[in-house]
C-alpha cells in the first residue's frame, strides 16, 4: 500500500499535474489564438471592452445573478465552487506538500474553516447532484460527465474528510489517502479534456462571443466561390 | 418573470402546418414555414459542405471550438426563454438547441470527434437531424436574452444565427425572407416591400399634405439631396405601414433644420440576411453603403427598427470599410441628442395615457440605446410606467428574428413567442406601448390583438410627432389666417 500511494504522491501526481497544467495552457491558448485569428480577419475591429468587461465580471462574482433565476441551485453552486476551489489549493496540509516538493508556499486555511469547507463542498455537491436529477430541463440536457464529475469530485473531499478528522486504523488511513490522491490525479488529467475547462476559459467567453460576430468582410463571394455558387441567384 | 404553459389547445392551433401533405411530402421536410422547393438529394452529405464553406471563410469555428470545451449542461438558459417558459418542451431549451449543432460541429469537424465517430461508426448526421434544426432554429426568436444567463458564456442566439446560415445554403429558410431578399436584391423595386419610386413619391407628399393639414408646418420628406448629413434608411414598411413614425421623423428634422434625405436609389432600411443568411447580410448592407456614398452623404440613418439598426451599425463596419466606414445611428439617438441641445420641444399635455416602453432586443440586447428613448418620452408623457425586467435584459416581442415575417406561423408567435411579453404588458396596465421597431410593432400589435389586451401600440416618433412644438416661424397657419381674415370680413 505504501509503494502505492509513494507512486501516486510522487512520479504520479507530477505526471497527472503536468498534464493539468500543460493541458489547460494549450486550451487558453488554443482560445486566445483562435480569438486573435478572427479578430485579424474581422472587418471591424472595434471592441466594446466595457460590456466585455463588466459582463465578465457579472459571472465572477454573480451575487446579482443569484434571485433571478433558480436561486437554490445558485446560491449550492457558488458555495460549491468557493470549498472546491479554496480546500486543495490554501489547505494546511497540501500547502506543506509544496512546501517541502518545490519551496514555495502561501496562506493556508485555518483549521475549522477547512473543516466547515470540506463538509459544504461535500454536501452542496451532493445537492448539486441530486438538484441536476430532480430538475426536469437539467436531467433532459445532462451527459454521462454531468453525473460523474460531481461523484469524481466528491472523492478526495471524502476521504481527505476521513484521513485529517476520524480516527482510523493506520491501514484504513493509507488506503483513503491512497483513494484520495488518485482521484485528485484523475481529475488532474480530465480537467483539460472535459467542461472543467471552463476554470480557465471562462474569462475570454466573453471576448469570444463578441469577436464571433465580427464577421470577416467578403464572406459572401468566398462562400460562394467555395460552394460553386457564383452567380447563383438569390 | 415567468409565464404559464400554454393549454393544449393553444399548443394545437400554435404548431398547427398549414403547408399541404403533399407539399410537406415532395419537400422531405416537415415544418411549419412555406419553403420554396429545393434540391434535396443527399441533404446530410450538403450540409456538411455548407458547414465546412462557412467555417473556412468565418469566424465561427474558434467560438465553436470555445463552445464544446465550456458547455456546462446547466440549463440556467430554460429559466429566462419564453419559448421554453411556454411550451415546456425540453427541446425548446436554447442549450439544446445549441447541442444540435454542436454535436455535428463536434463530430464532423473535430479530431476527436472525427476519431470516436470513426471506431464507433456512429453520430453521423442524419436527414432526421436536419429536420430537427429547421424546426428548432426557426422556433427561436433569436432575442439572445438566454445568452445573458449562461454561466459559460456561450451566446445560444449565434448558434442559431449560424445553424440558419448553414441551412439557408441547402435550400431551407422560411419563404417569406427568401422572397423579399430576392426583390431586395435583384428585383426592380429593390425594397423588401416592393414599393416602386413613384409610389415611394406619390406616399410621401401626401404624408406632408397631410402634415400640413395637421400643423400648418411645411414638413418635408427631402429626396435625393446630395451632401446631406443624414441618409434616412427606415424599414420599407414604414412607408405602408407607420406613416406617423415617419412623420415624426420628418418633423423633428424640420424643427432642427438639419439637413436630411431619402435616397431613390435605394431606401430599405431592412436585412433579412441577419436572420437567415450572412451572405445576404453582407450584400444589403453594401447597398445601404452604397446609396449612401452615391448621394455623398455624411452618416447613415436608420429609422426605427432594430434588426436594420443591429445590421447597419455593427456590420456596415464588417463590410464596408472597418473604421473609415460611414458612421450609423439610429433615429433616437438623433432626436434625443436634439433634444438635449434644446433644439426639439415637446408639450408634456398632449399624451396623457399610462405609456410603457419595450426595448427591440436587437437595439437593447448590446446595451446600445437604452435610456435615450425613456428620457425622451419622461420628458412629455406624464404616466410613464417601467415594465421590467427592460434594458438589456427585456423580454422579446416574440416575433424577432424574422419570425414576425413568417405570416403563417402567427398563432405560434402570439401563443407561444408572445407569451411572457405578453403577461408583462398586461401587468404594466400601459394603454399606449411604444416599440421603436417595425418588426416588434407588428408583432406586438398581433399579440394585443390575439390576446385581447387593450393597448395601443406606436412608435417612438409617433408620439413625438403629436407633442412636438414648431417655433412660429415655421407655422404658416397664422399668416394663412391673417391673410385670410380680411377675405372673410
Amino acid at each position: 500500500m505504501e509503494f502505492w500511494l509513494d507512486l501516486a504522491k510522487g512520479p504520479f501526481f507530477r505526471l497527472c499535474f503536468a498534464i493539468m497544467v500543460l493541458g489547460l495552457i494549450r486550451i487558453f491558448l488554443l482560445d486566445i489564438w483562435g480569438a486573435f485569428k478572427a479578430y485579424r480577419k474581422a472587418g471591424d475591429k472595434t471592441m466594446p471592452w466595457k460590456l466585455v468587461l463588466s459582463r465578465g465580471l457579472e459571472w465572477f462574482f454573480p451575487v446579482n445573478r443569484v434571485a433571478r433565476n433558480r436561486p437554490v441551485y445558485s446560491i449550492f453552486s457558488i458555495l460549491f465552487h468557493i470549498g472546491l476551489l479554496l480546500v486543495p489549493i490554501f489547505l494546511f496540509a497540501h500547502v506543506k506538500l509544496w512546501e517541502e516538493s518545490i519551496g514555495a508556499s502561501w496562506i493556508t486555511l485555518p483549521y475549522d474553516w477547512a473543516y466547515w469547507l470540506t463538509i459544504s463542498t461535500i454536501v452542496f455537491a451532493i445537492a448539486l447532484l441530486i438538484g441536476r436529477m430532480l430538475n426536469r430541463s437539467s436531467s433532459f440536457l445532462s451527459r454521462k460527465q454531468d453525473y460523474l464529475w460531481p461523484v469524481l469530485l466528491l472523492i478526495p473531499f471524502f476521504t481527505g474528510f476521513i484521513c485529517a478528522h476520524i480516527n482510523i486504523s493506520p491501514d484504513s488511513y493509507q488506503f483513503f489517502m491512497l483513494m484520495h490522491v488518485l482521484s485528485a490525479d484523475l481529475i488532474f488529467v480530465l480537467i483539460p479534456f472535459t467542461k472543467i475547462a471552463h476554470c480557465v476559459l471562462m474569462p475570454l467567453s466573453q471576448v469570444v462571443c463578441t469577436i464571433a460576430w465580427k464577421f470577416p468582410p467578403e464572406t459572401d463571394e468566398a462562400v460562394c466561390s467555395t460552394l460553386n455558387k457564383k452567380g447563383a441567384p438569390v | 418573470m415567468k409565464t404559464t404553459l400554454i393549454t393544449d389547445e393553444e399548443r394545437q392551433k400554435a404548431f398547427k402546418s398549414i403547408r399541404k401533405p403533399e407539399v410537406i411530402e415532395r419537400q422531405k421536410l416537415d415544418v411549419r414555414f412555406h419553403i420554396e422547393d429545393f434540391n434535396i438529394s443527399e441533404r446530410p452529405r450538403r450540409f456538411l459542405e455548407a458547414f465546412a464553406a462557412i467555417l473556412k471563410n468565418s469566424n465561427y469555428k474558434m467560438a465553436l471550438d470555445h463552445f464544446i470545451r465550456m458547455s456546462a449542461k446547466c440549463s440556467r438558459c430554460a429559466t429566462t426563454c419564453q419559448v421554453y417558459q411556454a411550451t415546456g418542451d425540453l427541446k425548446d431549451i436554447p442549450c439544446y438547441r445549441s447541442e444540435l449543432l454542436l454535436s455535428i460541429y463536434r463530430r464532423h469537424f473535430t479530431i476527436g470527434g472525427l476519431v470516436k465517430g470513426r471506431l464507433l461508426g456512429s453520430g453521423y448526421l442524419t436527414d432526421d437531424k436536419i429536420q430537427e434544426m429547421a424546426e428548432s432554429f426557426w422556433n427561436c426568436t433569436a432575442c439572445r436574452r438566454c445568452s445573458l444567463e449562461c454561466p459559460s458564456g456561450i451566446d445560444h442566439g449565434l448558434i442559431t444565427h449560424l445553424g440558419r446560415y448553414i441551412l439557408s445554403e441547402i435550400g431551407i429558410s422560411p419563404r417569406a425572407l427568401v422572397v423579399s431578399t430576392r426583390e431586395q436584391l435583384e428585383g426592380v423595386t429593390k425594397n423588401t416591400s416592393a414599393i416602386p419610386v413613384p409610389a415611394l413619391k406619390d406616399t410621401l407628399e401626401f404624408l406632408e399634405d397631410d402634415m400640413f393639414e395637421e400643423k400648418y408646418v411645411r414638413i418635408k420628406f427631402p429626396i435625393d439631396v446630395e451632401n446631406a448629413d443624414y441618409v434616412f434608411f427606415p424599414a420599407v414598411s414604414d412607408f405602408l405601414m407607420e406613416a406617423e413614425s415617419l412623420m415624426g421623423t420628418a418633423a423633428v428634422f424640420t424643427a432642427t433644420g438639419d439637413s436630411w434625405t431619402i435616397g431613390t436609389g435605394y431606401f430599405d432600411g431592412i436585412n433579412y440576411g441577419l436572420f437567415y443568411s450572412d451572405r445576404m447580410l453582407e450584400r444589403v448592407v453594401k447597398k445601404v453603403d452604397a446609396e449612401t456614398k452615391r448621394l455623398k452623404g455624411k452618416s447613415i440613418l436608420i429609422g426605427e427598427c432594430g434588426h436594420a439598426s443591429r445590421s447597419a451599425k455593427y456590420f456596415i463596419p464588417t463590410y464596408c470599410g472597418g473604421k473609415d466606414a460611414l458612421p450609423v445611428i439610429n433615429i433616437m439617438e438623433y432626436t434625443h441628442k436634439v433634444w438635449k441641445e434644446g433644439r426639439l420641444k415637446l408639450d408634456p399635455n398632449v399624451v396623457t395615457e399610462k405609456v410603457a416602453y419595450h426595448d427591440p432586443c436587437n437595439i437593447a440586447r448590446q446595451r446600445w440605446i437604452i435610456e435615450k428613448p425613456r428620457e425622451l418620452l419622461k420628458a412629455f408623457c406624464k404616466n410613464y410606467v417601467e415594465m421590467t425586467p427592460s434594458g438589456d435584459k427585456n423580454i422579446c416581442c416574440g416575433g424577432g428574428g424574422g419570425t414576425v415575417s413568417i405570416d403563417e406561423i402567427r398563432p405560434y408567435r402570439t401563443t407561444v413567442g408572445g407569451k411572457l411579453k405578453a403577461d408583462q404588458i398586461r401587468k404594466s396596465g400601459c394603454e399606449i406601448l411604444v416599440a421603436p421597431c417595425a418588426n416588434c410593432k407588428k408583432q406586438l400589435r398581433e399579440l394585443v390583438e390575439d390576446q385581447g389586451i387593450e393597448c395601443q401600440v406606436v412608435g417612438l416618433h409617433d408620439l413625438i410627432y403629436k407633442a412636438i412644438i414648431f417655433d412660429d416661424s415655421h407655422i404658416e397657419k397664422k399668416v394663412a389666417q391673417s391673410e385670410s381674415l380680411p377675405e372673410e370680413k
